[in-house]
C-alpha cells in the first residue's frame, strides 16, 4: 500500500471514529429539522382556552369581541359585578374595562387579572380587537368606510416581478442573496474549520516529537500532503452526510406530521369560520377576505416566488461549484495551515502566522454587504477573480448568474495558485517541523524557503 | 554495513557537519559520542534521509544508499514521541506499515514482542495512558519491528529506570547477535564502554577520534572511557 495512502486512511479514520464527528454531523441536520418543525407544533398544540369579561362604559365596543377557538369573550353589565365574577369563578382569566369616553376616541382600555397574569395569547388578541373595532368605528363614523370596503382596500395587492428582459424570467434577487450568502458562508467556515484542524494535528506531531520517527518512513511533503487530504475528504464526508440526513430529517418531517401541517394551515380557517355571527356576518365576509388576501393568498405568493426564485437557481453547477471551490481553496489554505502549524509548539503562539492567513477571506465576509449591492460590480469581480478570495467570493456570486469567462479565470487562478501554494507550504514546513523548543519568526520563515535540500 | 564518506553540512553560515567520514561494520555495535551540539543527530538525520549533505555520499552495504535503503533503518530518535490518543496497538500497526511492513505480519510480531515485554494487556489503551517508561517500550518495539539491518539509538537509555535498561541492553545485544548492525549514540560512557565494538567520537562537528573500543583504550592505558572523552573534548576545543 502506497505509505501516502496509509497517512491518509490514518488523519480520515482518527477523526471520522471521534464522537465529536458524528455529534457534529448530527447536530446540524437536528437543528434544521427543529428550526422546520417546532413552528407546526407549537401552532398545533391545544392552548388552554381562556375566558374574558367584557366590561364597556364607552358604548362602542358592545357586542364587537369575537370569541375564537382559544378565547370566548362574554359581556358583563358593570364592572363590580364583573370583579365579583372574576374573584368568583376560577374558569375567568380577565376582564377588559374600557371606561367612558371624555373625548370622542377612547384613550384607555385595562385588562384587569385576579393573581395570575393573563397569557401572551389573551393580550394580544384583546389588543388586537381594540385596535380593530376602534379602527372601524372610526372608518365608518367618520370617513363612512364599511369594514368591506377597508378589506378590499387592504387586501389589494401589486406583486412586483423583476425579470430579465430577454429570457422574460424572474430574477428572484433576494433568494438567490439568501442562496449566495449561505455558500459564501458555508466555505469559509469549512476552509477555516478543516484548515485549523490540519494545523492542529501538524502541531500535534511536532509537539509530540512523533514526527521525528515518521519523517524516516516517508517524506515530509508526504506527510503534510497526507494529513491535509485526509482531513479534506473528512469535510467532504461531513458535507455529504449533512446534505443526506437534512434530506432525510425533512422528508421525515413532512410525512410524519403531513397531518400536522395541514392542521396548522386550516387553523386560519377554522378560527375565521368560528367568529362568524349572525349580526356581523357581511362584516365578517370582508374580513374573511382580508384574511385570505393578507394570509392565504399573500402567503401562497411568498411560497410560490420562493419555490419559482429555488428553481431558477442552476443546482446542479452549483453543487459543482461548491465542490470545486471547497476543495481547492481549502487544499489552498490548509497546506499554509499546515505550514503555520510546523512553525510553531504551541497554540498561543500560532497567532502571528495564521493572522495574515485569516486576512483575506475574513475581509471577503466583510465585504460581502457592499457586494450585495452590486452582485455584478467590480468589487465583486475582482474578489471572485483572486485565487485567496475567490472561493467565497465567487460563491456568492454564482447564484446571481456569473459570465462564463469569469468563472474560467477563477477556475484557473485557483488551479494554478494551489501548487504554487503547497509547494511553498511544503519547504516551511519539511525545514520548520524539526525545528523543536525555539521560537520561529518571519525571518525564519524567509530563510526555509530560500533553503536547499 | 554502511559507510559515511567525507560528509559535509552547513545550516546557513553554520558549520554542522565538517567533513565527517565513519565506517560502520556489519554486525558490530558502533559508538556515537560526542557533547551536545557536536553533530551526532544532523549525522544521523542524513543517514535517515531526513535531511541531504551539502557533501559527501553515504554506502549502504557498499553501494550508494537510496531512499528505498532507510526502510531497512529502525531509529530510536533521542526526542521520543507517539500520538496520545491513538491506541497503542493501533499505532504501532500504522508505524509499523508506514515502514514497508503488511499489516497481518505487523500485528503477529507485534504481540510477540509485546509478550515478551510485558505490554500486550495496553494493547487497546491510548498511549498517554501508558507510563513514560511503558511509552519507550513500545516505541522501541516499534522501532525493531519490521526486522532493520541498521539500528539507530539515540541516547536509548534516558527515561528508564534501571530494571528496564537492562532489559533494553540485553534486547540490542539479542539482536546484535541475530545479525544487527547498530548505532549507538550517547553521554552514558560506561553503557558505550559496555557495547561498543568500535566508536567515532565527534567535537565541534569533526570526527575527533575513532578505531576499534580496544584499540583505543590500549592507547590510553589506566584510562576508562568518560577520562579519555573528557580528555580529547578538551584538547580539540
Amino acid at each position: 500500500m502506497n505509505k501516502i495512502l496509509l497517512v491518509i486512511q490514518r488523519e480520515y479514520l482518527t477523526r471520522v471514529k471521534k464522537p465529536s464527528f458524528w455529534i457534529l454531523t448530527l447536530v446540524v441536520p437536528i437543528l434544521l429539522a427543529a428550526v422546520y418543525a417546532i413552528p407546526i407544533i407549537l401552532a398545533s398544540r391545544p392552548l388552554e382556552h381562556a375566558h374574558v369579561l367584557v366590561v364597556d362604559d364607552s358604548g362602542l365596543f358592545q357586542g364587537q369581541f369575537r370569541s375564537g377557538r382559544n378565547i370566548t369573550y362574554h359581556e358583563a353589565g358593570s364592572l363590580d359585578y364583573a370583579k365579583r365574577q372574576l374573584s368568583a369563578h376560577d374558569s375567568l382569566d380577565a376582564i377588559v374595562f374600557i371606561p367612558a369616553r371624555e373625548t370622542s376616541i377612547p384613550q384607555d382600555a385595562f385588562l384587569y387579572y385576579q393573581s395570575d397574569a393573563p397569557s401572551v395569547t389573551v393580550q394580544s388578541d384583546v389588543n388586537s380587537q381594540l385596535q380593530e373595532i376602534l379602527r372601524n368605528c372610526i372608518l365608518l363614523d367618520v370617513h363612512g368606510i364599511t369594514p368591506d370596503d377597508y378589506a378590499l382596500l387592504t387586501g389589494a395587492r401589486i406583486h412586483l416581478r423583476t425579470q430579465d428582459i430577454e429570457t422574460g424570467r424572474d430574477g428572484f434577487l433576494q433568494i438567490k442573496l439568501v442562496v449566495g450568502g449561505l455558500l459564501a458562508f458555508l466555505v469559509f467556515m469549512a476552509v477555516f474549520m478543516f484548515g485549523s484542524q490540519v494545523m492542529r494535528g501538524v502541531m500535534e506531531e511536532k509537539t509530540s516529537r512523533v514526527v521525528e520517527v515518521i519523517v524516516c518512513s516517508i517524506k515530509p511533503f508526504q506527510l503534510m500532503m497526507g494529513k491535509v487530504v485526509g482531513i479534506g475528504l473528512v469535510g467532504l464526508t461531513q458535507f455529504a452526510l449533512w446534505t443526506l440526513l437534512s434530506g432525510v430529517a425533512m422528508g421525515g418531517l413532512r410525512i410524519a406530521n403531513a397531518d400536522m401541517f395541514q392542521q396548522a394551515q386550516s387553523r386560519n380557517v377554522t378560527q375565521i369560520a368560528t367568529k362568524g355571527s349572525e349580526a356581523t356576518a357581511q362584516y365578517q365576509n370582508a374580513r374573511d377576505q382580508a384574511a385570505r388576501y393578507e394570509s392565504g393568498e399573500g402567503v401562497d405568493h411568498a411560497v410560490q416566488d420562493m419555490l419559482e426564485g429555488v428553481s431558477s437557481i442552476n443546482f446542479g453547477l452549483l453543487i459543482c461549484l461548491f465542490v470545486f471551490y471547497f476543495v481547492f481553496g481549502y487544499m489552498l489554505y490548509a497546506s499554509l495551515f499546515a505550514a503555520a502549524g510546523s512553525l510553531v509548539d504551541n497554540e498561543t503562539d500560532s497567532q502571528q502566522f495564521t493572522l495574515p492567513l485569516t486576512v483575506p477571506l475574513l475581509l471577503t465576509i466583510l465585504l460581502l454587504p457592499a457586494m450585495i449591492n452590486e452582485p455584478s460590480g467590480s468589487l465583486a469581480q475582482w474578489f471572485s477573480i483572486i485565487p485567496f478570495t475567490s472561493p467565497v467570493a465567487m460563491l456568492f456570486r454564482i447564484p446571481f448568474g456569473v459570465p462564463i469567462w469569469q468563472i474560467a479565470l477563477s477556475m484557473g487562478l485557483l488551479v494554478v495558485t494551489f501548487p504554487l501554494c503547497i509547494l511553498m507550504a511544503a519547504k516551511i514546513y519539511r525545514t520548520a517541523i524539526l525545528r523543536y523548543g525555539q521560537k520561529l519568526m518571519w525571518k525564519d520563515v524567509f530563510n526555509f524557503l530560500r533553503m536547499k535540500h | 554495513m554502511l559507510q559515511i564518506n567525507h560528509i559535509t553540512k552547513h545550516f546557513g553560515d553554520y558549520k554542522a557537519l565538517d567533513d565527517v567520514s565513519i565506517h560502520v561494520r556489519k554486525g558490530s555495535i558502533f559508538g556515537l559520542l560526542g557533547p551536545n551540539g557536536a553533530g551526532k543527530t544532523t549525522l544521523i538525520r542524513i543517514v535517515n534521509h531526513i535531511i541531504g549533505p551539502d557533501q559527501g555520499e553515504l554506502l549502504f552495504d557498499g553501494r550508494p544508499m537510496t531512499q528505498a535503503d532507510v526502510d531497512q533503518i529502525g531509529y530510536l530518535p533521542e526526542e521520543r514521541g507517539l500520538y496520545k490518543k491513538m491506541k497503542v496497538g493501533e499505532q504501532a500497526i500504522y508505524l509499523a506499515r508506514l515502514k514497508g511492513l503488511d499489516k497481518a505480519t505487523a500485528e503477529s510480531r507485534l504481540h510477540e514482542w509485546f509478550d515478551r515485554l510485558e505490554i500486550d494487556s495496553w494493547w487497546n489503551r491510548p498511549v498517554e495512558e501508558l507510563s513514560k517508561g511503558m511509552q519507550q517500550k513500545v516505541q522501541f518495539v516499534v522501532t525493531v519491528l519490521h526486522q532493520p539491518k541498521l539500528l539507530i539509538f539515540d541516547e536509548p537509555f534516558s527515561g528508564f529506570d534501571p530494571v528496564n535498561a537492562d532489559i533494553l541492553k540485553r534486547e540490542m545485544l539479542h539482536l546484535r547477535n541475530q545479525g544487527a548492525t547498530i548505532i549507538f549514540s550517547t553521554h552514558n560512557m560506561p553503557s558505550a564502554e559496555e557495547l561498543c565494538d568500535e566508536i567515532a567520537l565527534i567535537n565541534h562537528s569533526r570526527v575527533v577520534l575513532s578505531g576499534a573500543l580496544s584499540d583505543i583504550k590500549s592507547q590510553h592505558p589506566g584510562c576508562d572511557l568518560d577520562r579519555i572523552f573528557i580528555d580529547t573534548v578538551t584538547h580539540t576545543k
